[in-house]
């Protein structure tokens, strides 16, 4: 359980800080117990592993009726340096963004923006159709559109009362 | 669950920030600096933003950027929420020795790069020895 949201952008000025962090909270919490309540079947757990090194990019996810779009902050990176795979349950966003040779002068000075190869599996909250999915990249950000899967929704069973 | 409780706290602080008139939500864009010792390359991370709606200004040694994020903007209940909203703004103090008038701007992939060259006068100097050719006196 990812309970410590994973920020990559940092607010400036404590007031603000505070005022996000209290925000995210509050923001996870109300994930929680939506999440928990609002799905009659089994959720996947959302388990999500960084090996050591690695980094993970940030992202957004929401679902509509047909669909579930996610969005991944991958900045100064091409389209040629990002995989985007989907199975039935989950999508994996994976890559590279590579390091820039320190030529001459006196080298990186300062440095905090993340590089080298990520991985990230994101389970989805419902099974998708792997072959309709469409994935964008522009100005540094991802868009990954995935539909859902009508099969997956006939295989839900519907528990019949007793006679 | 009532709509109340879906609605996102950032967003409601955004909001609510536009309304009492308190400074908006801004957030630090992590950067590289990288010395190439005729001048210093910024960069910094500014996923999404457009060109357009990015500022780099330059006043007494002070480098300050600053850009519209976009808003979000995927349709649908939200399931996950790992960004926040609010513009990007950091500032750099550079000192003296800069050459304000000399600095571009580039923003590609997501990225800005900001180039700020040295003064002539501050930038290293490699001097070139030249061969002394024979015409003086021959040694």
């Amino acid at each position: 359980m990812n309970l410590i949201p994973f920020r990559t952008k940092r607010t400036s000025g404590i007031d603000a800080g505070n005022m996000a962090t209290l925000a995210d909270f509050r923001n996870e919490m109300n994930r929680l117990f939506e999440g928990f309540f609002s799905r009659p079947l089994m959720m996947p757990t959302w388990f999500e592993q960084v090996e050591p090194g690695q980094w993970m990019p940030a992202i957004d996810m929401t679902e509509d009726e047909s669909k579930i779009h996610v969005r991944a902050e991958l900045p100064g990176m091409g389209p040629e340096d990002v995989d985007v795979s989907v199975s039935e349950d989950r999508l994996v966003i994976a890559g590279e963004k590579k390091t820039e040779s320190a030529k001459g002068g006196n080298g990186w000075a300062h440095r905090e923006s993340h590089h080298g190869s990520f991985t990230r599996a994101i389970p989805l909250p419902e099974a998708v159709d792997p072959s309709q999915v469409t994935a964008r990249y522009d100005k540094g950000v991802l868009t990954v559109e995935l539909t859902k899967s009508p099969t997956a929704t006939a295989r839900k069973v519907p528990v019949q009362i007793g006679g | 669950m009532s709509s109340s409780l879906t609605t996102t706290a950032p967003e409601a602080e955004v909001a609510r920030r536009q309304t009492t008139g308190e400074p908006a939500l801004t957030y630090q864009p992590h950067v590289d600096v990288y010395d190439t010792g005729s001048g210093l390359t910024i960069r910094a991370d500014i996923p999404g933003a457009s060109a357009d709606s990015i500022d780099v200004a330059f006043e007494d040694g002070v480098l300050a950027v600053h850009a519209k994020a976009p808003a979000r903007d995927l349709p649908g209940r939200v399931l996950r929420q790992e960004y926040g909203i609010g513009d990007y703004r950091r500032s750099f103090r550079l000192g003296d020795g800069f050459d304000g008038a000399e600095i571009t701007a580039e923003y590609r992939r997501g990225v800005l790069s900001i180039d700020v060259p040295r003064l002539a006068a501050v930038r290293p100097r490699k001097v070139a020895v030249r061969v002394a050719t024979a015409s003086g006196s021959a040694c």
